[in-house]
């Protein structure tokens, strides 16, 4: 076979591959915006009321995974202390892991009859069920994002810089603050981004640590669900389209702003 | 290079045209009904499916259970169903209505509400007027479920007795902390002590081993009538109608009475 044959080939099965990455998501937003479907749909209060949920525990995720995230992405960076790789390893693991499997898992530790979850019941608190439960559910799945960027962040910042400030007389949080933080800071910004729309989706942890009840714990991808399942598939498409847009911009906004090479698995 | 790219291809299609051969020429060989059933009829649907074949070695079938309403929406959107075995009969006739489904729909069960709790009951449910009780935790199926349409119903009427408090239907909606895919889901829920209580059909109440029941008093309680059709689009119409039949006959309902199930209506 000649060089441009095969060029040839490789060209259909790439096209071949983009129309079938790209058709669903045009005729989901084509279906959105047909006949002003969205506007309406969108208007409904069960997508209305999910959005505000979305918006408001995404939010809280996304305070949990930098305010615990950033000290253990630093430690993971520069301290390396024993037992690093497995400690990395545990943390990338929601990453892989199915959500399902997590939703189990956080029932039977913070479930009622859990091993934090049972002694908390006795004090009165109960978490499942609750907007508590789906915002540890999406802080699960989406802090390690936030991790391993600020995790890479601040391995490639330049450690002879840092020194160069010690030496000018900073303290180790005036380093921290004015040197290490702003040169890690594309880093950080893309791993805020990507948590932030991995939060946004999720969805087989919600359903099952967190329960499915409009307004509490039925944020836009349990809606796009639940209005399927009951097949009104009009306010489904229009959840769907929210999610897509709000997914495209994240993107744009990563490359955009050149964050790219925070992304970049190789340098993990 | 030529050899290292065509190996692998040649490879791999010696692996799969047999194997699609093969998967057609079974299907030639067996006529394989694929059959939707509510999630209450899980266990009864499947021994029954398990009786047919006894009775029918050329038949083999596949189940796939969900919500009734869930499994409606499935075939509205072209899953390959033959029949639909539904908790009640209006997803079916909806069916039939939008020529998706063969009418008349077949009533072929029966079933009755009943109240599960967790091993112990630790909220202390002993009654269903404990269920309007504040921090009580429900859990339902979703609101276009059948079982959600007869639970309305039960407790309208529980509203309605001696004894029951103003605002009693408020009070229980009010506790509802989440809405499952389906009635085994809520079932689960209570399995597991997540939720104190759940309206769940007896028959699922005598599938679990880790739940207790609430009685709810028969002057309150709501018969389900659960029907079956034959998809329109199914390629084995005979065979999907001849298990319908079957199946609202008396091997079907002996079969499903093992789990619980009182029979078809007037039956």
């Amino acid at each position: 076979m000649s060089r441009s044959s095969l060029g040839l080939l490789a060209g259909a099965g790439g096209g071949l591959l983009v129309l079938f990455l790209g058709l669903p998501i045009l005729a989901l937003l084509a279906r959105a915006a047909a006949g002003g479907l969205l506007p309406e749909a969108a208007g409904g209060a069960a997508v209305l009321d999910a959005l505000a949920l979305s918006l408001g525990t995404t939010l809280a995720s996304l305070v949990l995974a930098v305010a615990l995230g950033t000290p253990l992405a630093f430690v993971l960076a520069r301290r390396r202390p024993r037992g690093s790789a497995l400690l990395e390893a545990l943390v990338d693991l929601p990453i892989v892991l199915p959500p399902a499997v997590a939703g189990l898992a956080l029932l039977l530790v913070i479930g009622r009859r859990g091993w934090i979850g049972g002694p908390l019941e006795a004090l009165g608190i109960s978490i499942p069920f609750t907007t508590v439960a789906v915002v540890l559910a999406q802080t699960f799945v989406a802090a390690p994002f936030f991790v391993r960027a600020a995790r890479t962040g601040f391995a490639g910042v330049d450690r002879d810089l840092e020194d160069a400030a010690r030496v000018d007389g900073a303290n180790e949080a005036g380093v921290f603050r004015h040197v290490t933080l702003p040169l890690a800071a594309p880093a950080l910004a893309a791993g805020l981004v990507m948590t932030w729309a991995r939060a946004l989706g999720e969805f087989g942890a919600t359903i099952m640590f967190a329960g499915n009840f409009a307004g509490r714990t039925q944020t836009l991808p349990l809606v796009v669900y639940g209005e399927f399942q009951a097949g009104s598939l009009d306010a489904a498409v229009a959840a769907a389209a929210i999610l897509v847009l709000a997914a495209l911009g994240v993107l744009v906004a990563v490359r955009g702003f050149g964050w790219r090479r925070a992304l970049d698995v190789r340098s993990i | 290079m030529r050899r290292s790219l065509w190996l692998p291809v040649a490879a791999a299609l010696a692996l799969v045209v047999p194997a699609a051969c093969g998967g057609a020429a079974a299907s030639r060989a067996a006529v394989e009904l694929t059959v939707f059933g509510a999630a209450s009829l899980r266990d009864g649907l499947a021994a029954a499916g398990d009786a047919y074949r006894a009775d029918n070695p050329g038949v083999s079938m596949t189940f796939s259970f969900d919500a009734s309403s869930a499994l409606r929406t499935q075939i509205d959107q072209g899953a390959p169903a033959d029949v639909l075995a539904s908790a009640d009969t209006a997803n079916p006739q909806a069916l039939v209505d939008g020529e998706l489904a063969v009418g008349p729909v077949v009533p072929f069960a029966r079933n009755a509400l009943t109240i599960v709790v967790p091993s112990g009951n630790p909220a202390g449910i002993r009654d269903p007027r404990d269920l309007a009780r504040p921090g009580v935790r429900l859990v339902g199926a979703g609101e276009a479920v059948p079982i959600s349409r007869y639970v309305d119903t039960c407790v309208e009427k529980l509203a309605g007795l001696p004894g029951y408090p103003a605002g009693y239907g408020s009070g229980v909606a009010a506790n509802v902390v989440s809405r499952e895919d389906n009635v085994r889901a809520a079932l689960a829920k209570v399995e597991l002590g997540e939720a104190d209580a759940a309206f769940v059909y007896v028959t699922d109440a005598a599938a679990s081993d880790a739940v207790e029941e609430v009685a709810i008093p028969a002057a309150a309680n709501v018969e389900a009538v659960y029907g079956a059709v034959a998809i329109s689009g199914s390629r084995h119409p005979a065979e999907a109608a001849a298990f319908v039949a079957w199946l609202a006959g008396p091997r079907g309902a002996a079969v499903l009475a093992t789990f619980g199930f009182p029979g078809p209506a007037g039956g």
